[in-house]
C-alpha cells in the first residue's frame, strides 16, 4: 500500500492536464495575435494551404489563375537602395491609417492655411504645443498667403521656440512654410468676409489656396492629414486621438462659438457641416454652372440638417453622424484620401466649392463623411460690423446713464433749495375751491312726466328746453341754474358745505 | 402521472446538496416583480426623482457653456504604448524622411513658361508601369534635357508581375543613379517607386477577373483604377520645385529625343501628343497606325448622348454601341504638316502629355467616378476646362508605343 501511496498523483492545481491546457490557450492567443497583426495577409495566409491543397488535388488552370491574382504575399519584394541617393521606395500599404495611430508611429501632415493670421498664432501655437499626439510624429506645412500683416515672421518665431524647446519629444517633425498669393480681393474682416455676394469667388479662392498647399505638402509617408484653421479658441488636448479612434476616413467634429451674454452666450458656428436634403438638391438643380451654394444665408433656403443644431449638450461624443458637405476648421482625414485624388474643388463641384465639395467628393470616391455632433470645438468670437456698432451703443448708453444719475442728484439739490413744495397745500385748498362748484345741481332739475295727459305734453318740452338751457348755464356758475326756470327744475339754493366733489 | 410537490423537491439529489436554493429562487422573483412592476423609474428625463421646476441646464450645472462634454459620458483613455508590428513579415521599409527642420519655400517663384530649358524649370516625368519596357527606358534615357532637371516617378501595383517589373525597374535605375563614387555621372534629380496597396490597375489583366462583366464597365472599372493610381502617384511625387509635369505611359518606346523641349515651347497648361503604333515587322516608317482614340474634339451628338443618360455611366471612344460623332485627334494627322501646329481639345488621354504644375496644383486631378460622364484622362481634361485652363493636341507630333 505505502509504495501505492508514492506513486500516486497529487491532486494540486498544478497537474499535467491544466499545464498543457494553458500552455494550447497561450499558444493559441500568441498566434491569433501574430496574425491580426499582419491582417491584410490574413486572408492570404488562411487561404494559402487551402490554395495549395486545390493546386495539388485539382490541377485546373483555373484555380491556378485565381490564386495569382489575389496577391498571395507573405512578403511583396522590397527593392534595396540604400547605395542609392536619391532614389526612395515607398509602400503604401504601410501608410494607410491605423486606429490607434499614436501607437503605431502613423505620421500625421498637419495643414495650416494662414491669411493675416499674426494676432491667432500665439493661441495656436499654445494649442499645438499642448496636444497629447506623439509631437514626432507630427509634420506641419504652413501657407502663408496675401498677408498685410507680419504672418511670416510671427510664424518663424513661433516655430523656432517650439523646435528649439529642452524636450526633445515635444519637438514636431518636418516643418514646411509654402508662400503663394492669390490676390484676394475681399478683405478679411469678419462682415467682409461673410458678406453674401462675396461667398462664391472666396471659396474657390479659398479652395485654390487649400490645393495648393495639400498638393505640396502631402509626402508618400503620411498616414493622416488635419487640416486645422487658426482661429480656434478652445480645443482638447487629445483632439487627435479622439477624432482618429474612430477609423473613419473623414471626420469633423462639431464647431461653435461663444457669444457675449448679451447675444445668447453661444452659438452654432460652422454651418458648412450638413447632410444633402431634397431640398438642397432641388435648390442645385434650379443653379447655373457657376453658381455655389453657402449655407447660412437666407437667399439659399436648402432646409438642410446641419451637424451644428444637432448638437446635444448631454449627448454622448462618441456618436457619429453620416454628412455630405463639412466644414474646414479642423478635419481629419486618412491621407489615402488626399492621394487618391480628393481635394477642395476650386471650381463648382455639384454646385459647391471648398469643404463642402471636398465632403461631396469623398462620398462619391466611396470613402465614409461623418461628424460627431456631441463633440465641440470653439471658435474664436469676432464681433461683427452690427455687434461693433452695438457695443459702441451699449458703451454710449453707459455713459450716458452715468451722466443722468449725476444729474439727478444735482437736481435734487437744487430741487429743495430753488423750490417750495405746495402741492400739500393744493391738496387742501382744492377742496375749497371745487366744492363750491356745482357738479351735480343741473342733474336734480330733470323731472320727466311720462303720463299721457296732452296737458303735460307742452310742460315736457318746455322742460326738455329748459334743462338745455340750464346745461349751457350750468357748471362753474356758482349760481349754478339761475332761479329764472319756469320748469320743475328744484335744486337747493346753496350747497352744503359737507359736499364733497370727489364723492369719498 | 407523477405530481411535483415541495417535498418531493426536496427528494431531489440537487435540493439536497444545496437547499438555500429553496429560500434563493422565491427572492429572486420577489426582486424581479419588484423591479418590473413596483419600483418608481426616475432616472428617466434626467430628474433623478426632483421636481422638474428644479432641473437644471447642463450649463448650469457645470458652470460653462464651453465644456467639451458633460459629466455623463466618459471619453476613452488613450495609452501611448508602442505597439511591435512583426517587422519581418511587415514588408515596412524604414521611412526617408528628413531632419526636423524647418524648410521655406516661396512657391510665388514657380514659374513654367516657354523657356524651360534658359529657366531650368524642373520636369517630374510620372508612369504607372503597366510592365517595364527596356525600350522604355532606353528612350527615357536617351531625352536631352538635363537630367539634374528631371525628376521620376513609377507606381507599380501589389501584385506578382508588380514584383518583376519592380526587380527589372530596380536593375535599370541602379545603373543609372549608380554609387556616390561615379561622380560626374549624369542621374535624375530624384527617383521615387511607390507600391500601391493592392493590385490596383493590374486587376482586369486576368480573364478570370473578367467574368461578369460587359465591355463598357470593364473599361470604367479599368479606368477608374488607372485613375486612382494616377493620383496617388502625382500626390506623392510633386514637390515644391516642380513646374512642369510629363505623364508617360510604359508602352511609349519611341519619342523625339527634344521631347520635353518641343512640347514646353507651346507653353500651354496641357498639351496632348498624337499617340501611334508602328507595325512592329515592319521597318519603313511609313506604315503607323493610330493607337490612342482619347484625344478628341467635342461634338454635339456626343452631349446629346450625354445628357441622357443616366449619372452614373461613361461615354469612352471606340466601343460598339456607341456613336459620338466625336473628331480624334488621330484624323488631324498629316505626315506632312507641321509638328508645332496646335489644336484646341475637349478631351486628352495621358500616353504622352505635358501639363503645367499649376493645373494640378489648383486641384485638377483624374477623377475615378463618372464626372461629366468622363472618367480619368478625358475627365481630367474636362476639370481642367472647369477651372479655366486651356487644353491643346498637337496632331502632327508623333509618339509611339509598342
Amino acid at each position: 500500500m505505502e509504495h501505492i501511496k508514492r506513486f500516486k498523483l497529487k491532486h494540486t492545481l498544478i497537474s499535467p492536464t491544466t499545464i498543457s491546457i494553458a500552455g494550447t490557450l497561450l499558444t493559441l492567443y500568441f498566434l491569433s495575435k501574430f496574425l491580426f497583426s499582419i491582417s491584410p495577409s490574413i486572408a492570404n495566409i488562411i487561404t494559402f494551404p487551402i490554395t495549395l491543397i486545390s493546386i495539388i488535388f485539382s490541377p485546373s488552370s483555373s484555380t491556378i489563375s485565381e490564386s495569382s491574382s489575389t496577391s498571395i504575399f507573405l512578403n511583396p519584394y522590397v527593392p534595396n537602395f540604400r547605395n542609392n541617393p536619391g532614389v526612395e521606395f515607398y509602400d503604401l500599404a504601410n501608410y494607410q491609417g491605423n486606429k490607434d495611430g499614436w501607437q503605431k508611429n502613423d505620421r500625421i501632415l498637419f495643414c495650416v492655411p494662414l491669411r493675416d493670421a499674426a494676432e491667432h498664432l500665439p493661441m495656436f501655437f499654445d494649442h499645438l504645443n499642448k496636444m497629447s499626439y506623439p509631437h514626432n510624429s507630427i509634420d506641419l506645412s504652413f501657407l502663408v498667403s496675401d498677408s498685410s500683416d507680419d504672418t511670416m515672421g510671427v510664424l518663424l518665431s513661433n516655430l523656432q521656440n517650439a523646435q528649439s524647446q529642452q524636450d526633445k519629444s515635444k519637438r514636431f517633425g518636418n516643418i514646411e512654410i509654402f508662400e503663394k498669393d492669390f490676390g484676394q480681393v475681399i478683405g478679411q474682416s469678419f462682415s467682409d468676409r461673410h458678406g453674401f455676394a462675396a461667398q462664391g469667388p472666396r471659396r474657390k479662392l479659398m479652395a485654390r489656396a487649400r490645393n495648393w498647399l495639400g498638393s505640396v505638402a502631402i509626402k508618400p509617408y503620411h498616414s493622416w492629414v488635419y487640416w486645422r484653421d487658426v482661429d480656434v479658441e478652445t480645443i482638447p488636448r487629445t483632439i487627435m486621438e479622439d477624432l482618429m479612434h474612430h477609423d473613419k476616413d473623414v471626420i469633423v467634429p462639431n464647431v461653435w462659438r461663444p457669444l457675449p451674454d448679451w447675444l445668447g452666450n453661444i452659438q452654432p458656428y460652422d454651418l458648412n457641416s450638413w447632410k444633402e436634403s431634397e431640398g438642397g438638391l432641388q435648390l442645385a438643380d434650379t443653379l447655373g454652372e457657376d453658381d455655389v451654394i453657402v449655407e447660412g444665408y437666407p437667399e439659399y433656403a436648402t432646409w438642410r440638417s446641419h451637424l451644428a443644431y444637432m448638437r446635444d449638450p448631454n449627448g454622448n461624443p462618441e456618436d457619429e453622424m453620416e454628412l455630405d458637405g463639412i466644414g474646414g476648421v479642423s478635419i481629419l482625414a486618412k491621407a489615402k484620401v488626399f492621394r487618391t485624388g480628393s481635394h477642395f474643388p476650386a471650381f463648382s463641384f455639384e454646385k459647391h466649392a471648398e469643404t463642402e465639395a471636398f465632403g461631396k467628393l469623398s462620398r462619391k470616391m466611396n470613402y465614409n463623411v461623418i461628424g460627431l455632433p456631441h463633440y465641440v470645438i470653439w471658435h474664436i468670437y469676432e464681433p461683427s460690423k452690427e455687434d461693433l456698432k452695438h457695443m459702441a451703443w451699449m458703451a454710449e448708453e453707459e455713459k450716458r446713464k452715468l451722466e443722468e444719475e449725476k444729474l439727478e442728484e444735482f437736481y435734487d439739490k437744487i430741487w429743495e433749495i430753488g423750490f417750495d413744495d405746495v402741492r400739500e397745500d393744493w391738496e387742501t385748498e382744492r377742496d375749497s375751491i371745487l366744492k363750491n362748484i356745482d357738479f351735480k345741481g343741473s342733474e336734480n332739475d330733470i323731472f320727466v312726466d311720462w303720463s299721457d295727459d296732452p296737458e303735460n305734453e307742452n310742460n315736457d318740452k318746455a322742460n326738455k328746453a329748459n334743462s338745455n338751457q340750464n346745461a349751457k348755464n350750468g357748471q362753474g356758475n356758482g349760481e349754478g341754474a339761475s332761479g329764472d326756470n319756469p320748469g320743475q327744475a328744484q335744486y337747493p339754493k346753496e350747497v352744503p358745505l359737507e359736499f364733497d366733489p370727489d364723492k369719498n | 402521472m407523477p405530481s411535483i410537490n415541495l417535498p418531493s423537491l426536496f427528494r431531489t439529489k440537487r435540493l439536497k446538496r444545496h437547499p438555500w436554493l429553496a429560500l434563493l429562487f422565491p427572492l429572486f422573483i420577489l426582486y424581479l416583480v419588484y423591479i418590473i412592476f413596483i419600483k418608481e423609474d426616475s432616472t428617466m428625463l434626467g430628474l433623478d426623482g426632483k421636481p422638474i421646476s428644479q432641473y437644471k441646464f447642463a450649463h448650469e450645472r457645470e458652470g460653462t457653456f464651453y465644456f467639451p462634454f458633460t459629466k455623463n459620458f466618459k471619453m476613452p483613455k488613450y495609452s501611448y504604448k508602442k505597439k511591435k508590428s512583426w517587422s519581418f513579415l511587415n514588408n515596412h521599409v524604414p521611412d526617408i524622411i528628413p531632419e526636423g527642420h524647418i524648410a521655406h519655400y516661396d512657391l510665388n517663384k514657380l514659374v513654367s513658361s516657354a523657356n524651360a530649358l534658359e529657366n531650368k524649370e524642373h520636369v517630374l516625368i510620372l508612369t504607372p508601369l503597366q510592365s517595364f519596357d527596356e525600350k522604355y527606358w532606353e528612350n527615357l534615357l536617351n531625352l536631352s534635357y538635363p537630367r539634374d532637371l528631371i525628376e521620376l516617378g513609377f507606381m507599380v501595383p501589389n501584385t506578382k508581375k508588380g514584383d518583376q517589373i519592380l526587380k527589372q525597374l530596380e536593375n535599370a535605375v541602379k545603373n543609372v543613379q549608380g554609387i556616390d563614387k561615379k561622380l560626374g555621372s549624369n542621374k535624375f534629380a530624384k527617383i521615387t517607386i511607390l507600391r500601391q496597396k493592392d493590385s490596383g490597375f493590374h486587376k482586369f489583366n486576368d480573364r478570370k477577373d473578367k467574368k461578369e462583366m460587359n465591355d463598357i464597365e470593364l473599361e470604367k472599372e479599368k479606368r477608374a483604377e488607372m485613375a486612382l493610381a494616377r493620383n496617388e502617384l502625382l500626390s506623392s511625387t510633386l514637390s515644391h520645385s516642380t513646374a512642369w509635369i510629363l505623364w508617360l505611359d510604359s508602352n511609349v518606346i519611341e519619342t523625339p529625343n527634344t521631347l520635353i523641349q518641343d512640347m514646353t515651347q507651346h507653353d500651354k497648361p496641357v498639351l496632348a501628343t498624337n499617340v501611334y503604333m508602328k507595325d512592329s515587322n515592319d521597318k519603313d516608317k511609313a506604315n503607323i497606325r493610330p493607337y490612342d482614340f482619347r484625344n478628341w474634339i467635342e461634338s454635339d451628338t456626343a452631349l446629346q448622348l450625354a445628357s441622357e443618360m443616366p449619372e452614373d455611366e461613361i461615354i469612352v471612344e471606340g466601343m460598339a454601341g456607341l456613336a459620338t460623332n466625336r473628331q480624334l485627334m488621330t484624323n488631324f494627322y498629316e505626315s506632312d504638316g507641321s509638328p508645332t501646329e496646335e489644336l484646341a481639345l475637349d478631351g486628352i488621354g495621358a500616353a504622352c502629355t505635358l501639363v503645367k504644375s499649376e493645373v494640378h496644383r489648383d486641384g485638377a486631378m483624374f477623377p475615378n467616378f463618372p464626372f461629366y460622364h468622363l472618367i480619368e484622362s478625358e475627365g481630367f481634361a474636362k476639370m481642367a476646362k472647369r477651372l479655366t485652363y486651356e487644353v491643346v493636341g498637337l496632331p502632327n507630333y508623333l509618339v509611339f508605343v509598342r
